[in-house]
C-alpha cells in the first residue's frame, strides 16, 4: 500500500476514518442535491447543503494536508513530488 | 466537464478472489441494466430535456451513475485478483480470461457485449422517464 502510512497502523486508521467521514459527508451532499433540482426554492435544504459543504471541504483540506490529493482543486503542500499519481488508487485493496 | 474524486463512493474491500461471483456480478457494469448503461442513458437524455430542473436531475444522477460503475468494477477487480491458472478454468473464467485476461471489460453476465441498443434517448419528457424508471426499477 503506497500512502505513506503503511509502517504506522494508527495513522492508516485514521486515514481510512477521515475517508469514511468524507464519504458520509458526500452522500448528504448527493442525495441534497437531487432534491434541491427539483425542489429549488426549498431554502431549508439550501442551507444544510451550504453547510455540509463547508463541513466537506475541512475535511477535504485535513486529509489532502495528512495523506495527499484526493481532488485536484485541494492540493497538498509538498511541492517536490506528484501524491496524486504516485500514490494508490481506489479500487486497490487497502485504500478504504 | 467533469473532475474526478479520488475515492470510492462506498468503499470495496474483499479479501477472498471468486471468479464465479465475479462473472455474475459483471452484468451490473456492463449488462442491459448496469451501470454504464445507466450513466449513458441519463447523460444521453438530458440535451432534448425541456425542464431545466429535470435536466439537473438527469444530469447528476448521470454523474453519480458514474461511481457506481466505478464501484463495480473495483468489486469485479478484487474478486479475479490473483487468480491461479486452475482457479481461472475450474471457474469457467477462461472464457473471459482468453479475450480479456483479468483486465475490466463491460459486458452481461451471458458474455454479450455492453451495447447502446441497451437504452434509449427519444427527446420525449415521458417516454424518456418511462425508459429511466424501466431501467431503474428494482426488480
Amino acid at each position: 500500500m503506497n500512502m505513506g502510512c503503511n509502517t504506522c497502523m494508527d495513522s492508516c486508521s485514521d486515514r481510512k476514518r477521515l475517508l469514511m467521514e468524507i464519504g458520509k459527508v458526500d452522500f448528504v451532499l448527493k442525495d441534497l442535491n437531487l432534491y434541491l433540482d427539483t425542489h429549488p426554492y426549498d431554502q431549508q435544504a439550501i442551507e444544510a447543503f451550504r453547510q455540509y459543504n463547508n463541513l466537506k471541504t475541512a475535511l477535504v483540506r485535513e486529509y489532502t494536508e495528512k495523506y495527499g490529493p484526493i481532488v485536484l482543486n485541494c492540493l497538498d503542500n509538498n511541492d517536490r513530488e506528484w501524491k496524486w499519481a504516485l500514490q494508490d488508487w481506489p479500487w486497490e485493496r487497502g485504500y478504504h | 466537464m467533469w473532475n474526478y474524486e479520488k475515492r470510492l463512493q462506498f468503499p470495496v474491500k474483499i479479501t477472498q478472489t471468486n471468479p464465479e461471483i465475479a462473472q455474475v456480478i459483471i452484468t451490473q457494469y456492463g449488462g442491459p441494466d448496469g451501470e454504464l448503461s445507466a450513466s449513458m442513458r441519463y447523460l444521453a437524455q438530458r440535451y432534448t430535456m425541456p425542464f431545466n430542473t429535470v435536466t439537473g436531475v438527469l444530469t447528476d444522477i448521470g454523474t453519480e451513475e458514474l461511481a457506481h460503475f466505478e464501484m463495480i468494477c473495483a468489486i469485479v477487480y478484487q474478486l479475479t485478483r490473483d487468480l491461479t491458472p486452475e482457479q481461472i478454468k475450474e471457474s469457467g473464467f477462461d472464457k473471459y480470461y482468453v479475450d480479456h485476461t483479468l483486465a475490466l471489460w463491460p459486458q452481461a453476465a451471458g458474455g454479450i457485449p455492453f451495447n447502446a441498443c441497451e437504452f434509449q434517448s427519444k427527446g420525449d419528457v415521458i417516454t424518456d422517464l418511462m425508459e429511466d424508471m424501466a431501467a431503474d426499477a428494482p426488480h
